[in-house]
């Protein structure tokens, strides 16, 4: 192997953690208060959700890549490879938040509502009014689906970017999988932790925390890189 | 016979299973009461409130589901190499991982339950281990069941790269979080409190208050899978099953009407967006009509 076919892939490895990191940030997680409908945003946990969406990504950017014909080192090919993982994401957890929302509706009557702004940016609709006393809001208000979609599509881009960048150094199509499984779970508890609980999306002040977020993923993929950089060569 | 047509017949078929393991695997959370929900039923003696819920929250559900459907796929996938029938390679691999979902059931009961004795006064109920074991595993092998079925058609028909056990896995982690973002909130915001009127989020100086008294004499994890069943359950099921057809159909979409790699790849990443778009649109819809059927508070 020469340098560049190192050098490559493990610029993508951290390029993709930091990608993840910011994806998950954006994807509006209420946690187990949203379970009880007490706080805005789906009902579960930031890094089960995001590895959720991200895996779904990450087996269509796999079949994708398994496609007859395609050459990992064709920037078109990688692009629409990237593109299937970020849509296949983006159908998981738009689907997701659809039938959250449908259950929020009429399964439990709530209005969906976001504490953090006071009028929703796409629509205009005024938030605060439809809250539940005693509750930081329910469901997915437009605002956070949007925020969801992006968040998706990132979490799709970066698992199917580390995916590639294990197949490029030479790793058998099962074991990059698993080793992409854990890259992305790394990398979106770090986010997990710099946001803290809940977060309604790139409208919660939470949001600005993203740079620190970031830098700690850009690390920390860094280092795993080289470290599968290594495992590669069979140091 | 038509390669395409043999991939959505797959496709349909794996669909399916997905939307009756999706189903299966919330209903089975509710009997259990597992996942977010669970924390109030952990609240509950706290606040005075002593219960017959099952308690058995051994993980958040994608790390418990993954790890069962995982178990299922590896047991599966070993036997399938040395040459047994598939399907019953699978029943037995379900098999297993339902033993697996038991042990750490019980387990999970008798110390989560035990460690509120002292302090809380809820006592340890071996009637409600014996009752809700059964529905449990049996809920839990349905789910396991149908997903390794749709991890195996996945990977034989459907072009996925992967080895079944890791296919599993993912599948796994993907029904779980799925379910605990969806059918977990009919459990959660609901049913763990209806005794409150229905319309509203529960605040937070109610949680823990949970219900202990059901349609007949005092509630336990069943009575709550009988009322998820309405709703949260089927919901849940569609909403795997519509991820696993979706996800699939736009890539065969895109190789009956495209040409060449790129057009083909092209044509699925359209229709894809195409999906998310209709669902936004239909979010937005609900939105509005949540609005003007609800209205805002007016007493505050």
């Amino acid at each position: 192997m020469d340098a560049v076919s190192l050098i490559l892939p493990l610029a993508e490895i951290t390029v993709a953690g930091a990608i993840i990191n910011a994806s998950v940030h954006f994807i509006p997680v209420g946690g187990a208060p949203a379970a009880m409908a007490t706080s805005t945003g789906v009902g579960t946990g930031t890094t089960q959700l995001a590895a959720g969406a991200g895996f779904t990504g990450l087996m269509a950017a796999a079949v994708m890549a398994a496609q007859k014909g395609i050459n990992l080192m064709n920037p078109a090919h990688l692009a629409i490879i990237l593109l299937s993982g970020a849509v296949g994401s983006m159908i998981m957890l738009g689907l997701t938040m659809l039938i959250g929302q449908l259950i929020y509706v009429f399964g439990v009557g709530v209005v969906p509502a976001a504490d953090k702004c006071d009028k929703d940016p796409f629509t205009g609709d005024y938030q605060k009014s439809y809250i539940t006393p005693g509750t930081t809001g329910h469901a997915i208000p437009t605002v956070c689906f949007i925020s969801g979609l992006i968040g998706a599509a990132l979490g799709g881009i970066g698992g199917g970017l580390a995916y590639i960048a294990f197949k490029q150094l030479g790793f058998d199509s099962g074991i990059a999988g698993i080793v992409a499984i854990g890259f992305f779970f790394m990398n979106a508890v770090l986010a997990s932790y710099n946001i803290g609980g809940t977060i309604e999306g790139f409208h919660d002040p939470k949001f600005k925390k993203i740079p620190n977020g970031i830098i700690a993923s850009f690390v920390a993929s860094l280092v795993a890189g080289a470290i599968i950089t290594g495992m590669s060569l069979g140091i | 016979m038509d390669p395409t047509l043999l991939a959505l017949g797959a496709l349909a078929f794996a669909g399916a299973s997905a939307t009756v393991a999706g189903c299966a695997e919330d209903l089975e959370s509710d009997v259990g009461s597992q996942s977010n929900p669970n924390s109030q039923v952990q609240l509950g003696p706290q606040m005075g409130n002593i219960h017959r819920y099952f308690n058995k929250a051994i993980s958040g559900e994608p790390v418990a589901y993954g790890l069962y459907v995982a178990v299922a796929g590896l047991i599966a996938w070993a036997l399938m190499n040395t040459g047994l029938n598939v399907l019953l390679a699978i029943v037995i691999g379900a098999g297993v991982a339902a033993i697996v979902h038991g042990a750490y059931a019980v387990s999970a009961y008798l110390g989560r339950i035990v460690g509120q004795s002292k302090n809380f006064g809820q006592p340890v109920y071996m009637d409600v281990i014996m009752t809700h074991i059964g529905p449990i595993v049996g809920h839990g092998f349905i789910a396991v069941f149908c997903m390794l079925l749709a991890a195996y058609l996945a990977g034989t028909a459907l072009g996925n790269p992967f080895p079944l056990p890791l296919i599993a896995l993912i599948f796994g982690i993907t029904v779980g979080s799925i379910g605990s973002s969806t059918g977990d909130v009919h459990y959660g915001a609901e049913r763990e409190y209806q005794k409150y009127p229905f319309g509203g989020g529960i605040p937070v100086a109610n949680q823990g208050d949970i219900d202990i008294k059901a349609e007949t004499g005092i509630r336990n994890g069943m009575d709550s899978s009988y009322f998820c069943s309405r709703l949260g359950g089927p919901l849940t099921g569609l909403c795997f099953g519509l991820i696993v057809f979706l996800d699939g159909w736009r890539g065969i979409i895109g190789s009956i009407l495209g040409g060449d790699l790129i057009t083909k790849s092209a044509i699925a990443i359209v229709v894809g967006i195409i999906i998310v778009a209709i669902a936004a649109y239909i979010n937005r819809v609900i939105e509005v009509y949540a609005r003007n059927k609800y209205g805002p508070y007016t007493n505050r």
